[in-house]
């Protein structure tokens, strides 16, 4: 039993790997493996505490952003990749323990105007602080490199992520069994009677913010390298939604579901570009169609499945 | 001393606008519990319409103005019938991205337009300037305040007074006692909707002389949050209250912090709100159940 639960996925995700490489190319399939895996991370952020802790995160690009900020700044003063991917995590947290502060003993929907805020905020820092950040015009990243040895092919690179999400998924689940991913759900079921248990929902909820913003640091430190560029408006709010959309596709219950939704969020703009080629005439060349398609396979997510797509899948 | 009176011109026009959209946000999440994150797109599409009714069909510009009101007002009801009704008893999250996604949609929609998505328009009203002695006022800062004064006075009225208002604010009061009332409940959702989409698309006809038409003017909407928190999340009047106090706080930052620091002095001062003052500025009244 347990077994098979680790074996189908195991199978799904290679045969799908291998499908990606023999149609689309090692190099490309790779790269874009790279990027499931990175967005899977950060989305594992949301997956904590929105499916978790049962709170409202609408600002979870800017922890995605100040751990990308981190790693990049720590790795151009001479940092050591592998030595700052902590410290862009901790650059995560201390993003998600401030975002939800104003917010702690409010929650819910109060939750989401503060990461809200704090992301809008984060972005005009981001912008304005052009003696560290260089503005809008953003930031160069190196490779990332460990000893002397550069992970320049794609292969390389969706293996370290791959490495990385594995590592911080094992981490995960062990936090979710242990009294602290009791203490989430027990908030997330009912803050009153958990508080009545001996639980201080405040602290359970400021937890959830802080290890959900190191997962989305941890992922934009990653990020930072693989896209070797950065600028404040690649972590915008759109880039929050994809994440929240990434989290509800995946189902927020369960972990694994943070994977399947990545590679929807990132097949999709393919997908949409696909389809609109194959649309005759000049309309389908604007940019609009792209928008409207995406926005119409969000409608169409949210209508159909409401508990996210690996829900129907895993009881 | 002039122009300090200019920038609070300016500033309470704006927050005016600010404050309309946080009343179509609060007046939905009411009545509705639904959290509306498509108020920008309803508000830039609102714009456009009345643009497109006046200027390529020709009509005279008040008509065009009501007729872009009424057909918001129309595909709000329309949208709350369809989809929006099914986010009802959902976690908050599934009407966040249902209304993030028809936004989406709207605003690719009218990106697709060739005309719309290039050029920005303005909307050949109250253009000129009023002169009061040394004083020049924009004569479009006094048509937005005069407006929302007029509509926040309809709009009391018709809480106050109408068979319908009293519905509508016993349904956000509590659904089910209104519904044992005998009051249509799924009615009084879509009215709201109604309501919500049609004062969005007045912010967005009040905001196109002073910002013109353009494809991301929607995104003025997000500084409707903060206005909204400020008002308390769930008061109409603490809606209105606190885009004004925004609006204002914005204008005066603008004229004594360094440039920048003017965009995220709504965001601070939300985040500061929510510390000090979690059931809004009001205080107390109300409570603060925004869960």
């Amino acid at each position: 039993m347990r077994r098979a639960a680790v074996l189908r996925p195991l199978l799904a995700w290679t045969l799908l790997l291998a499908l990606a490489v023999a149609s689309l190319g090692a190099d490309f399939a790779f790269g874009q493996a790279t990027l499931v895996v990175t967005y899977a991370i950060a989305g594992l952020g949301v997956v904590i505490i929105v499916g978790q802790a049962g709170q409202i995160v609408l600002g979870q690009g800017a922890f995605v952003a100040l751990g990308a900020y981190a790693q990049a700044l720590l790795v151009q003063a001479g940092v050591a990749p592998l030595p700052a991917l902590p410290i862009a995590a901790a650059a995560g947290a201390l993003g998600g323990a401030l975002a939800s502060l104003p917010a702690g003993r409010l929650g819910g929907l109060y939750f989401g105007m503060s990461t809200l805020a704090f992301a809008l905020i984060v972005e005009e820092l981001l912008v304005r602080w052009e003696s560290l950040t260089h503005g809008a015009a953003g930031l160069v990243v190196p490779a990332f490199g460990l000893a002397g040895w550069t992970a320049g092919t794609p292969a390389a690179q969706a293996a370290i992520s791959l490495a990385v999400l594995l590592a911080v998924l094992a981490v995960c689940a062990r936090l979710l069994a242990s009294r602290l991913g009791r203490a989430w759900r027990a908030v997330r079921e009912d803050e009153a009677a958990a508080a009545a248990c001996g639980i201080a929902p405040a602290a359970a909820k400021l937890r959830a913010f802080a290890v959900g913003g190191a997962l989305s640091g941890l992922a934009g430190g990653l990020y930072a390298h693989w896209i070797g560029f950065i600028s404040p408006e690649q972590f915008g709010l759109v880039f929050s939604f994809e994440l929240l959309m990434l989290a509800f596709i995946g189902g927020t219950r369960r972990l694994a579901g943070a994977a399947w939704g990545a590679l929807v969020v990132v097949a999709m703009p393919q997908l949409i570009a696909v389809l609109r080629d194959a649309l005759p005439g000049d309309w389908a060349r604007s940019a609009g169609l792209e928008l409207m398609l995406f926005g119409a396979v969000v409608v169409g997510v949210v209508l159909l499945r409401p508990q996210g797509l690996a829900d129907g899948s895993g009881r | 001393m002039l122009a300090f009176l200019q920038v609070l011109s300016s500033g309470i026009a704006i927050g005016c606008v600010y404050g309309l959209v946080a009343l179509s946000f609060v007046l939905i999440f009411k009545a509705t519990q639904t959290v509306s994150f498509m108020q920008g797109d309803l508000l830039m599409l609102g714009g456009f319409a009345g643009l497109a009714l006046h200027l390529a069909a020709g009509w005279p510009l008040m008509l065009s103005a009501l007729a872009a009101v009424l057909a918001l007002a129309l595909l709000g009801a329309g949208l709350e019938r369809a989809v929006l009704r099914r986010t009802i008893g959902q976690p908050h999250l599934v009407a966040v991205l249902l209304t993030f996604g028809l936004g989406m949609m709207m605003r690719g929609g009218v990106a697709s337009v060739p005309a719309a998505a290039q050029d920005m328009y303005r909307l050949p009203f109250a253009a000129d300037t009023l002169e009061l002695g040394p004083l020049v006022l924009a004569a479009s800062h006094l048509w937005v305040i005069g407006a929302t004064m007029v509509l926040a006075l309809l709009l009391a009225a018709f809480f106050r007074h109408t068979r319908a208002g009293i519905a509508l604010r016993a349904c956000a009061e509590d659904a089910r006692s209104a519904a044992l009332m005998g009051v249509p409940v799924a009615r009084m959702h879509t009215l709201a909707w109604a309501l919500g989409a049609g004062l969005a698309a007045v912010a967005g006809l009040l905001l196109a002389p002073i910002t013109f038409v353009h494809l991301n003017m929607g995104f003025i909407a997000l500084k409707a949050f903060p206005a909204a928190v400020l008002g308390g999340l769930t008061s109409l009047p603490g809606a209105l209250a606190g885009g004004v106090f925004l609006g204002v706080a914005e204008a005066l930052a603008g004229l004594a912090l360094p440039e920048g620091a003017k965009d995220v002095v709504p965001y601070v001062l939300l985040m500061a709100a929510l510390l000090l003052f979690p059931t809004g500025l009001a205080g107390g009244r109300g409570g603060g159940d925004g869960r």
